[in-house]
């Protein structure tokens, strides 16, 4: 029996989407392998009755809660898609302000008051609001990481990421390390499985796919101080996407 | 037949981000038919406060996966303009590049995955498999080659990487060059068949007709996407740095609703509105794709946008191998302009697939940002739906429920809208 | 020696690159450092070079490896992925060449790794003599910037010719085949003998130690206050284990296609610095702090290979200490430290005598078997027939474990629970934690899995006999404990007094109900158990209390019982306190430890209990041997 899949997105760029349809032909072996009953952005059919459950996007107002509840209670299993979902990414550095701030700021004195499509909350991550099954980190989704958890799922065993950093994917590269560019970079306290593609592009770690649970912080620190890199610039980049996980 | 109608369409399918149709008729007479976004808000231009100039690329990128590119590029500009920084021509010609990547992959998709449904009476594109297995290889080996440029361009298609202030992070080496080149030269017979492909089911689009103000960017020498002035087909050429003159934002009667307008009540961005005003640029290949689609500007059915696309991706295609040929004649060094700190505001244009883009930032002496402005084609596109939809109405309220709503469905589509990257939200109200 | 100028030497590596199905790497310039990359033409080499990034030892193990190719629509079809194709190395340095030396000998020696053996014979490396050096390596204080042996040819890159030492045949053969060259002039020689003589005096740090007191000093300073120094610096990143060239501990897991019929089964290079190096599936990780797994590094290289192999694991490259960004990963400055300091009351650190092993097989192509039958035991565990489907019979020992696969999923060690037989069908108690064991409780008789092994050191029969036994089996140990104790029983008369002690949790947890039964009854055993705790509603009416309460019950003679002792990590403290408690020598308790094993047989490094692989020397010790070892409890 093949199971019953269906893609939800929330408050997103829906790239993490993309990601799944950029696997190319690959796209005709996944619906060989799931049937695919809802999925907004390319198909017109929808069904309720779905064992999993992959959501995209960040949680920001009541009517979204809602609706995540009810897939929830549809699914057997529920997979957080992309940064956005899996920790909230950009779209929790809005939190820095109140709401009626950033309302103010992008609205002005439009007439929102009462609408409900404006009725937002500080930004949250799917785990947030429900229980959530197994993760798809990163901003996007690396569509092989999919792909791994999909054929997890569907062989039985239970999606495992990476508990290393960044740093073991760009050393087994042999990509220079992009403090000898003058650059800095969070590879060393954020999870791999992204094969450390910023670095390999001449780009520092932006940390999208989220720091490790027991990162080393304070040695982090330290290291970026002995390259000369401010308070102020590290606190903004820790920031970028794990709003408030380290510092302020 | 005096019929009455209520249609909610929720969360209209096949297309990027959430919005809903309504459409209401009593006694076969239309009383109501509307175009209502329902996205949540991201809070964008708020969030890009205080942010230092160096995020303010990755930050805007994440405002859309499709056009991410697009949007990093426009942030790069403006952001460069603030900054005073010059970036070198091989810079220019590589951006160039890989705009083309994201205009071929977003039209691509948008033309097979959720339009070409619709032409063949399907709900998606995974029973055309069944039906025309050739057809589906063709377009997924294009969107394929698509990725390859912008991966290859860009490092990642999806929120690039290598696009940097001033330059590019690495470069393809000349080897890579000519292999991309050889892979686009032999994409063109598969374009040219999807092209057939389409102008053979073209009589399934609504002869709908209804002109508008088109706007783009225009160049003298190309068809602009990258670099160029603002153009509107009604008053001609303006500078970038005056947006807001074309932008106009104003609220409708008592609704939230929020149009642009300029020389008219609504105007057109993206693919058809380019082809209105740069068919005279396109190339040869552009050309003649516009010829088997039957295509001469100006097109004033908004549902031939789709059609404008596969003219663009052909275009794309054979500009792409141009500048790659003038790539390999001047060698690729890597270039990377200095970038110093100094207080400014920048203000840039580029197209992205589905229109016009500006982003406006305005910098402080140590390189925070202190205001942020970002009009999305999808944006001001809203207003131009809405009017077609208030003009299609009636004269397909008298057809069966089904084609009423495929209709209208086809209407939105055929836009290509991007809810997700409105930054602003618009309910539009028919009064 | 033969000698060849630029020109010729140019053209000689060009043939090379000329030659079809031959690929040619060198080393080539990346930004500003130097990689081994596929050449494609002699002009982009650098013999000039201070230090690659990654060691050559990408070019024999590769970071990612397919192991075996298998398709799981079907019951077993297994095939092993071998790389054939001919390669040449050019511009091996002598400290990288010696390095390939040692990882010959790990994965060459006493049991032969197929896949790295394959690679290694189609092979030929051209070594280069050093001319830069890069600012943090000591080769010259490790006596690693000569090499004597390993190389096909050892080239010196004069100022006006390259000079050519033959190491094999295979290196006389490359130079016939595709080289013009000269025989060497006295003054080539000369010149030669010069530049290496001159190297040490070039390296600007030293060491203030020989290599060959490193185990010495290591084992003095297992306390020293540097490692918890340094470790709170370390980000645990594992860059100094990938960049080294003597480091090749690695990870095994299985992959699937999405057409979920093809898949594979493939090594990555993991390292002993990360955190869930050591995690079994239970979850425990037994190397947690960042100062237990900082300075295992040290120990393994500095102490542990020596005294195994007889080789300092360490070849001054300086790559660890140039790209350690918390800049601790120096072994020069660490031993330089140790070496001038004085630890007051220093604790020895007692290592095990290394036992050698007879593993003749395959090693990483697990063999076709069956199940047979499957008995739910509890809630969690089941016990499993399994028969090879060869129709030999195992021929394992009592106490030793297979790797039991599940293509698509994995591998997992499991304790061999039947005693020794003729028959081509074994025992194994499975309790379901982790991916594997879970897998294998939905499937069904009939069904197939791989086996590999027996692996590691079993029961030593030997020591047991004529000896009183006292048999203390603490939950899921029992299952190795019981291969032991039938086998005690078959041969009863070659043993004196048999005590069984068994606990477990709680009555719901019994294991071998029907082998408990028949233990009660036999003739000349005296059986005992006993469960944690009991909820009023159960029917049991025998010992509540934990399995220590069961000792008192029992009359030991120190001197002549031998306890075997196999339970959770948790229980050994405490029973083996008992048994000191009544006198029971260190050298009469034998135990049985869990660790991570993944290959099997001491090649992918996860089952270190400091210097002692457990699946090589255990997972069976005796006490004595391993009661000092810090790791151990």
């Amino acid at each position: 029996m093949k199971p019953k899949v269906a893609f939800f997105d929330f408050a997103s760029c829906e790239g993490c989407q993309l990601q799944v349809v950029n696997l190319e032909e690959k796209v005709l072996d996944l619906v060989d392998i799931v049937q695919v009953v809802s999925f907004r952005e390319a198909m017109k059919e929808h069904s309720d009755d779905y064992d999993i459950a992959f959501v995209e996007g960040s949680i920001m107002r009541p009517m979204d809660e809602e609706r995540l509840k009810k897939i929830r209670h549809n699914a057997k299993i529920l997979v957080a898609l992309g940064a956005c979902a899996c920790i909230g990414g950009v779209n929790k550095l809005r939190n820095k302000w109140s709401v009626d701030d950033v309302k103010a700021e992008v609205y002005g004195d439009a007439p929102i008051e009462g609408n409900p499509y404006f009725d937002v909350f500080p930004t949250k991550a799917v785990s947030e609001v429900v229980a959530v099954d197994a993760y798809i980190p990163g901003c996007p989704i690396n569509k092989n990481e999919f792909a791994k958890v999909v054929t997890s799922l569907a062989v039985g065993r239970k999606p495992k990421l990476p508990t290393y950093p960044v740093c073991v994917e760009c050393k087994k590269n042999e990509t220079v390390c992009v403090f000898e560019l003058g650059q800095f970079c969070l590879g060393p306290i954020t999870r791999a499985g992204c094969n450390a593609i910023c670095p390999a592009n001449g780009e520092g770690c932006d940390g999208c796919r989220g720091f490790l649970e027991d990162l080393r912080v304070n040695a982090m620190k330290d290291v970026l101080r002995q390259h000369n890199v401010t308070l102020d610039q590290m606190m903004k980049r820790f920031n970028l996407y794990n709003y408030k996980r380290e510092g302020h | 037949m005096a019929r009455d109608i209520d249609i909610h369409v929720e969360h209209l399918t096949r297309v990027e981000g959430h919005g809903d149709i309504f459409f209401n008729a009593k006694e076969g007479k239309v009383e109501n038919v509307q175009w209502h976004v329902t996205e949540a808000p991201r809070f964008f231009e708020a969030m890009l406060r205080g942010k230092s100039y160096v995020h303010l690329r990755p930050i805007t990128s994440r405002i859309c996966g499709i056009c991410s590119i697009g949007h990093s590029l426009a942030s790069l500009k403006a952001t460069e303009a603030a900054l005073g920084v010059q970036v070198s021509e091989e810079t220019v010609l590589l951006r160039r590049l890989a705009l083309h990547g994201e205009n071929m992959q977003s039209h691509v998709l948008h033309i097979g995955y959720l339009v070409v449904p619709d032409l063949f009476g399907v709900g998606s594109v995974f029973p055309i498999v069944d039906v025309n297995k050739e057809a589906v290889i063709k377009i997924v080996g294009l969107h394929r080659l698509a990725n390859f440029m912008s991966d290859l361009v860009c490092g990642r298609t999806t929120h690039p990487i290598t696009l940097q202030l001033g330059g590019f992070s690495k470069v393809p080496t000349i080897a890579e060059l000519i292999d991309l080149k050889s892979r686009l030269e032999a994409s063109k017979p598969a374009i040219s068949e999807v092209a057939g492909l389409l102008a053979s089911v073209k009589g399934n689009l609504p002869d709908f007709d209804r002109e508008t103000e088109y706007i783009g960017l225009v160049d003298d020498n190309l068809y602009a996407l990258y670099d160029g002035d603002i153009g509107s087909s009604d008053t001609g050429l303006h500078p970038v740095t005056y947006y807001k003159d074309i932008t106009n934002e104003y609220v409708v009667g008592q609704s939230t609703a929020k149009f642009t307008k300029h020389a008219r009540d609504s105007y057109f961005v993206g693919a058809l509105a380019r082809f209105n005003l740069n068919e005279s640029k396109l190339n040869d290949f552009g050309r003649e794709t516009a010829e088997v689609l039957g295509m001469k500007a100006p097109v004033h059915n908004p549902f031939m946008n789709t059609y404008a696309q596969m003219v663009e991706v052909a275009d794309s295609v054979q500009d792409s191998i141009l500048i790659i040929d003038e790539l390999l004649d001047r060698g690729v060094k890597g270039d990377m302009a200095k970038v110093e700190l100094k207080p400014g505001r920048g203000i840039s244009a580029v197209e992205v697939p589905r229109g016009i883009l500006f982003h406006d930032y305005t910098i402080d002496s140590i390189g925070n940002c202190t205001k942020a402005n970002c009009i999305i084609p999808t944006n001001q596109n809203h207003a131009n739906i809405q009017k077609d939809m208030d003009e299609l109405a009636p004269r397909i309220v008298k057809l069966p429920e089904k084609d009423i709503e495929l209709a209208l469905e086809m209407l939105v589509r055929a836009y290509d809208p991007c809810i997700s990257c409105s930054t602003h939200y618009t309910k539009v109200h028919f009064v | 020696m033969r000698t060849m100028d630029p020109d010729a030497w140019k053209a000689f590596i060009d043939k090379l690159i000329e030659e079809p199905d031959l690929d040619v790497v060198g080393v080539k310039q990346k930004g500003k450092r130097f990689v081994f990359a596929p050449l494609d033409r002699a002009s982009e080499l650098r013999l000039d070079y201070d230090v690659t990034i990654l060691p050559p030892k990408k070019e024999l193990l590769p970071p990612n490896e397919d192991l075996l190719l298998f398709d799981i629509s079907k019951p077993f079809d297994v095939l092993a992925a071998h790389d054939e194709r001919k390669k040449v190395l050019v511009g091996v340095h002598p400290y990288d060449m010696v390095a390939i030396n040692m990882m010959d000998e790990i994965y060459l020696g006493t049991h032969v790794d197929e896949h790295y053996e394959v690679r290694r014979g189609n092979t030929l490396i051209i070594a280069s003599d050093i001319i830069s050096i890069p600012e943090k390596a000591f080769c010259g204080s490790l006596g690693t910037h000569t090499v004597e042996s390993g190389y096909d040819l050892l080239v010196t890159p004069l100022d006006d010719r390259y000079v050519l030492q033959e190491g094999t045949p295979a290196g006389s053969e490359l130079l016939e085949k595709f080289a013009e060259t000269k025989e060497a002039s006295r003054y080539d020689i000369e010149r030669v003998e010069k530049l290496r003589e001159e190297l040490p005096g070039r390296y600007q740090r030293r060491l203030h130690v020989d290599k060959y007191k490193w185990s010495e000093i290591l084992e003095e300073n297992y306390e020293h206050p540097i490692w918890e120094e340094n470790a709170r610096k370390c980000l645990t990143c594992g860059t100094c284990t990938l960049v080294c060239p003597t480091c090749v501990c690695y990870d095994v897991s299985d992959e699937v296609e999405l057409d979920l019929e093809r898949g594979k089964r493939s090594r990555t290079w993991d390292g002993c610095l990360l955190k869930e190096f050591t995690q079994v599936g239970s979850g425990e990780i037994f190397r947690e702090t960042p100062t237990n797994r900082y300075r295992h590094r040290y120990y393994r290289k500095g102490m542990y290979l020596p005294m195994r192999y007889g080789f300092v694991a360490c070849v001054g490259c300086g790559r660890c200490s140039t790209q350690c960004l918390a800049d601790i990963a120096d072994p020069l400055e660490v031993m330089n430290v140790l070496a001038s300091s004085s630890m007051e009351d220093p604790k020895k650190l007692p290592i095990p005598e290394v036992k050698v092993h007879g593993v003749k097989q395959e090693l990483l192509v697990p063999k076709a078997a069956e199940i047979t039958s499957k008995e739910q035991m509890t809630d969690i565990d089941t016990l499993y027939k399994i028969r090879l489907d060869s129709g030999q019979a195992l021929g394992h020992k009592p106490g030793q474990f297979v790797e039991l696969s599940i293509f698509g999923i994995g591998e997992a060690p499991i304790s061999i629970a039947s005693a020794p037989s003729p028959d081509a069908e074994f025992e194994l108690l499975v309790r379901k934690i982790g991916d594997v064991t879970s897998k294998l409780d939905t499937m069904a008789v009939g069904d197939k899995v791989g086996i590999r092994g027996p692996f590691g050191n079993g029961f030593n029969i030997e020591e047991l006999q004529g000896r009183n036994l006292l048999y203390i089996g603490g939950g899921f140990g029992l299952a190795p404990l019981r291969s032991l104790i039938n086998y005690s029983l078959e041969h009863r008369s070659e043993f004196k007094k048999i005590t069984v002690l068994y606990g477990c949790k709680d009555p719901t947890a019994l294991l071998f109900k029907d082998d408990l039964d028949c233990w009660g009854c036999a003739e000349g055993v005296d059986f005992k158990m006993t469960v944690d705790e009991c909820w009023g509603d159960d029917e049991w009416e025998g010992n509540v209390g934990v399995i220590t309460t069961l000792i008192p019950e029992v009359d030991i003679d120190p001197d002549t019982t031998m306890a075997i002792v196999v339970g959770p990590p948790v229980m050994y403290k405490f029973v083996i306190r008992e048994l000191k408690n009544r006198g029971v020598p260190d050298e009469n308790i034998i135990v049985s430890l869990e660790r991570r094993m993944k290959c099997g047989v001491g090649k992918c490094g996860h089952c270190q209990i400091n210097g002692v692989y457990v699946c090589l020397e255990g997972p069976v010790f005796n006490y004595a041997d391993i009661k000092d070892l810090p790791e151990a409890f």
